[in-house]
């Protein structure tokens, strides 16, 4: 028993080594000058470390727009997101009501629809009301996107606090929104940490629907900056120790965020799900 | 015929503008003054001092401001068929690749600049490109710059093996496949590499597709153009090391000296004359040592011009910008005052400075005269266009081409595919 | 009186909470899926787009579509790829949870963290740096490998035939989902009270049976949603393969549907028949998940 423990934890650690290998990679490359990484010979380490790639990077000054954008974006979309499925699914958890069925249905099928069909008629909708290049047009599309799954995550949360305790709270004299705050919503609060990493995950990494509905250089998201950069570097020989930078500054506000909150989002997303 | 078709343009364009200066409500009616502009240029070709010159000549002009954005190739097909149909976010200028010109022009996506087109140079400018932007002698879309594609060439290894710059396409095929060792590409062409494929079609004799009456069809199963696929696919087996699914690419980075082995991956290129920047000596570059700067060496590399099958200049693919106005555009006139300025004798002079060829070939001097000056200009003489059908950019787009060469290359069967690939493209390029 | 207040409220509130979110997909989704359905049924090219009517054609494009050689070769491919990948997540992920839950404390936080990693990765970053380990020239994979004896793949091109070019999409969409099924499924085995497992331990059940009679119908709930999920997103799988497609080829041999359908709409300016197949693949999507739809929609009344 004992032994047999050490061993499979031994091998938990070789295939961690294995899964972090292409993270540890671009990270460890983004700090390797470019000329020692055209070698066909590939440098595990950073022997003599340089942030002269990082200076290349954001040379000009787009990434900083890019991040702006990024944030914009994201915020905007975590916070409605959260408020839009929380109210969803209070109602459909809680009540039973005409409609709900249907309800329930579209929400299943919407997260379905293939979005690569979509964006033409998307960018026609975003450009005639004069929203495209702006963060109000593309959150539009990610929140319609990103609700349903978040809805029926969450539902899983609402249904899991027991009614009983919401009404004993009632009787306590508290009003009906009194008690759902003070008593429901705490209840619930590794849910909507985990719909709401969700959210910011499915914003910040978005990359076809940002292709299409801003075109301008002056409003594109990271997602978009990282491909650009690439492509622009592939001109020449592809600058891996710049791209590697590049990639890393954007993975690395996402891995922040994940690493802080990964304790409830773990606990949250399943849940949600092994109600579902 | 094509200059027939140009001829016949100039009179017409001519018999417009007499048109117009009879007609008092010309479209003169609004003032380009202060308005605000937008100008696509498609991937990094033009360089930043060119993009200033715009800029500051087109505030002196109108006392607008001139937006320029760049556009990678690969999204430009899509934002062009979103963005050009939508009057609130089109842009109103925009390069174009040449050969997607038809395709744009056909369903109206152009204003007619038909009266302008003497005074922007008129028969000077280049016409194969005046042709594929023009429909039933209108002009829509014009050349912006060319650059057609030659050969570079190590010296020290053509020497090594003791051969000499080749006088025909059957030598020049044979003298690659003697280069070619197990880790140098004789001569370096990706399998899918269909812009630079095709000039071995053109030398003998094919083309892609032919206008039959009203009807454009696919010939890639005409005798002459499977002559041409038969020579490449050889050329392909025996000289390059490529992959078989490289397109267009970046060839240049295989002729310098690896930094690993000290020796190139091939032999031999054909690239777009401007890559001449990128080829040389490698040393560190002053500025950052972590980058390096490719100087050319006379001694070690060296150019010429593919040739034909029988001697002189083999027919290659004629690279190059088409540049046109938004039908959607709501600042026409503004739009008109900086085809002025694109088309200015000025303008014209820094593009050949900066290694694009100029619209207007009467500017075609200020390339300059060296060894690459030279090999433009004649590879350029000779030089072709793809088909110029309503659905070109169609076919271009649906990546049938690569998809057809790489297969030829891959080893196919040429006859087979050819069928194959004639009744996918038929489908398409009538729009 | 006050339950009087509360009852007209459950009337009406429900629905009143509904709308923000109903608004929402409305918006985004709604509008595009209806112009989808009637872009299906018309001849809908560049011209339309630069503004000709578009003429109604009926189930023209359907016609097309189901005639089509092509496409049925690659909703084949597409199909494999999304029943292999998903397949493979479904196995490692739920082999990685029962590996979490079998290791000491520390080994369970290190492979965590670096689940958590790559997971955590967007996929533009992500691509980019696989796209590199896969080089033929530079590749750490084939330098790698290159050193086990007997094996050549110096310069061994992963992305120039269309089935190793699948399969390093593969491994790519593994790598990033196996996380989140992991997560998913462990979270689902700490819900296994310990007294069940004892109770399976004492009745003299081996490690394989315990599995399946014991710990895999208390799990199911997760791995049929997983399942699921990974089923649908792999189907879909778009950015992945056009990242791969800007790094090999363009060529249709290596499209899935998501390429295959992007390419008739903005290259190919077919949005009718690009609307059309986006329908076939809803079809499909909703075919391979229906029986769960149907099961939650029965829990779900219960």
């Amino acid at each position: 028993m004992r032994t047999s423990k050490i061993l499979l934890s031994v091998l938990a650690i070789v295939i961690a080594a294995l899964w972090a290998f292409p993270v540890y990679w671009m990270v460890s490359s983004s700090f390797i000058p470019t000329a020692i990484l055209q070698s066909f010979i590939p440098t595990f380490f950073p022997n003599k470390p340089t942030g002269s790639n990082y200076v290349g990077a954001v040379a000009d000054g787009s990434f900083w727009s890019a991040l702006g954008m990024s944030i914009a974006v994201t915020l905007t979309v975590v916070v409605f997101c959260i408020i839009f499925a929380f109210l969803a699914a209070v109602a459909i958890s809680r009540f039973r009501f005409r409609g709900r069925r249907s309800f329930v249905i579209a929400v299943l099928i919407v997260q379905m629809l293939p979005a690569e069909g979509l964006f033409i008629a998307q960018y026609k909708m975003v450009s005639s009301v004069h929203l495209l290049d702006s963060v109000i047009g593309v959150s539009v599309i990610y929140i319609a996107a990103v609700v349903p799954f978040t809805i029926w995550m969450l539902r899983g949360f609402v249904a899991g606090v027991p009614a009983d305790l919401e009404e004993a709270a009632m009787v306590d004299g508290l009003s009906r929104f009194g008690a759902f705050m003070r008593i429901t919503f705490p209840l619930l609060a590794p849910g909507l940490v985990a719909s709401g990493v969700y959210a910011f995950l499915q914003a910040w990494n978005e990359f076809t629907v940002a292709l299409v509905l801003l075109p301008s250089e002056a409003a594109q998201t990271l997602p978009l900056w990282l491909r650009g950069f690439v492509q622009a570097s592939a001109t020449r020989e592809t600058d891996w120790g710049q791209v590697m930078a590049a990639s890393t500054l954007v993975a690395v506000p996402v891995i922040i965020f994940f690493l802080i909150v990964q304790g409830r989002l773990t606990s949250g997303l399943v849940s949600g799900a092994v109600k579902g | 015929m094509k200059r027939k078709i140009g001829i016949v343009a100039a009179a017409t364009a001519a018999l417009v503008v007499l048109a117009g200066c009879s007609t008092p409500a010309a479209p003169e009616a609004e003032s380009a003054d202060g308005q605000n502009i937008t100008l696509w240029l498609m991937g990094g070709d033009t360089p930043d001092a060119l993009r200033d010159y715009l800029k500051t000549e087109y505030a002196d002009a109108t006392g607008g401001t001139l937006t320029i954005e760049q556009q990678d190739w690969a999204d430009a097909l899509s934002k062009l068929t979103t963005a050009l149909p939508d009057a609130e976010n089109t842009p109103d200028v925009t390069e174009i690749g040449n050969t997607w010109s038809p395709t744009f022009t056909t369903v109206g996506a152009f204003s007619d600049i038909s009266d302008m087109y003497d005074e922007l140079g008129g028969s000077k400018l280049l016409q194969s490109f005046v042709d594929v932007g023009a429909v039933d002698g209108a002009n829509y879309a014009l050349p912006y710059y060319f650059g057609s594609r030659y050969i570079f060439f190590r010296k020290d290894i053509w020497a090594a093996a003791g051969l000499e710059v080749p006088t025909t396409l059957a030598e020049f095929n044979d003298d690659a496949a003697k280069l070619k060792t197990a880790t140098q590409s004789g001569f370096y062409i990706g399998g899918e590499d269909w812009r630079n494929g095709i000039s071995w079609i053109f030398a003998n004799g094919g083309e892609l597709a032919a206008k039959d009456g009203d009807i454009w069809k696919s010939t890639l199963s005409d005798p002459k153009t499977i002559e041409g696929l038969t020579q490449l696919q050889k050329l392909y087996t025996d000289s390059s090391l490529a992959p078989v699914t490289e397109a267009d690419s970046t060839p240049w980075v295989n002729i310098n000296n690896n930094a690993a082995t000290g020796a190139p991956e091939a032999a031999t290129i054909i690239a777009p004359g401007w890559a001449h920047w990128s080829i040389g000596d490698l040393t560190p570059d002053p500025k950052d040592a972590t980058k390096t700067v490719a100087t050319w060496n006379d001694a070690t590399f060296g150019n010429f011009v593919l040739p034909g099958v029988d001697g002189g200049a083999a027919p290659v693919f004629a690279g190059g910008s088409n540049i046109a106005i938004s039908a959607a555009s709501k600042n026409q006139a503004g739009a008109r005052e900086l085809m002025k300025i694109i088309f200015s004798e000025e303008y014209q002079n820094m593009l050949g400075a900066n290694g694009l060829g100029p619209a207007n070939t009467d500017y075609t001097a200020s390339l300059g005269d060296d060894q690459f000056a030279t090999a433009l200009a004649e590879s350029a003489k000779n030089s072709k266009l793809t088909p110029a059908a309503p659905g070109w950019a169609a076919v271009e787009g649906s990546g049938l081409l690569e998809e057809f060469f790489g297969k030829v290359n891959g080893g196919g069967d040429i006859k087979a595919l050819a069928k194959e690939y004639d009744a996918k493209i038929d489908e398409l390029i009538n729009g | 009186m006050s339950s009087l207040g509360n009852a007209r409220r459950g009337i009406r509130a429900p629905h009143l909470l509904l709308i923000p979110a109903i608004v929402i997909m409305l918006l985004g989704m709604g509008y595009p899926m209806i112009w989808q359905v009637v872009t299906s049924l018309q001849k809908y090219g560049l011209q339309q787009q630069f503004g000709k009517p578009a003429p109604f054609v009926g189930l023209d494009n359907y016609v097309t579509l189901a005639t089509d050689p092509q496409l049925w070769l690659v909703v084949g491919k597409s199909l494999a790829f999304c029943l292999i990948t998903a397949a493979l997540t479904l196995a490692i992920g739920t082999l990685l949870a029962l590996l979490m839950s079998a290791v000491t404390k520390t080994a369970r936080l290190i492979l965590q963290v670096a689940l958590l990693l790559a997971w955590a990765m967007p996929v533009v970053s992500a691509m980019t740096v696989w796209i590199w380990l896969f080089d033929r020239r530079r590749g750490a994979i084939n330098y790698l490998l290159d050193m086990i004896p007997g094996v050549n793949m110096n310069r061994f091109d992963w992305l120039s035939t269309p089935l190793t070019f699948l399969l390093v999409a593969c491994i790519i969409v593994v790598w990033m989902s196996v996380p989140f099924v992991s997560f998913s499924v462990y979270a689902g085995l700490t819900q296994v009270s310990d007294e069940v497992m004892e109770a399976a331990q004492l009745d003299g059940a081996n490690g394989w049976q315990r599995f399946w009679g014991v710990i895999l119908p208390m799990i199911r709930p997760v791995i049929a949603i997983v399942l699921l999920l990974q089923l649908i997103w792999d189907l879909r799988v778009f950015t992945q393969i056009k990242l791969l497609q800007d790094a090999g080829s363009k060529s249709g041999d290596y499209d899935l549907l998501g390429t295959y359908i992007y390419k008739l709409g903005t290259s190919s300016q077919d949005f009718g028949m690009a609307s059309a197949v986006s329908i076939l693949v809803l079809g499909i999507t909703v075919a391979l998940s229906w029986f769960y739809i149907r099961s939650l929609l029965k829990e779900d009344e219960a």
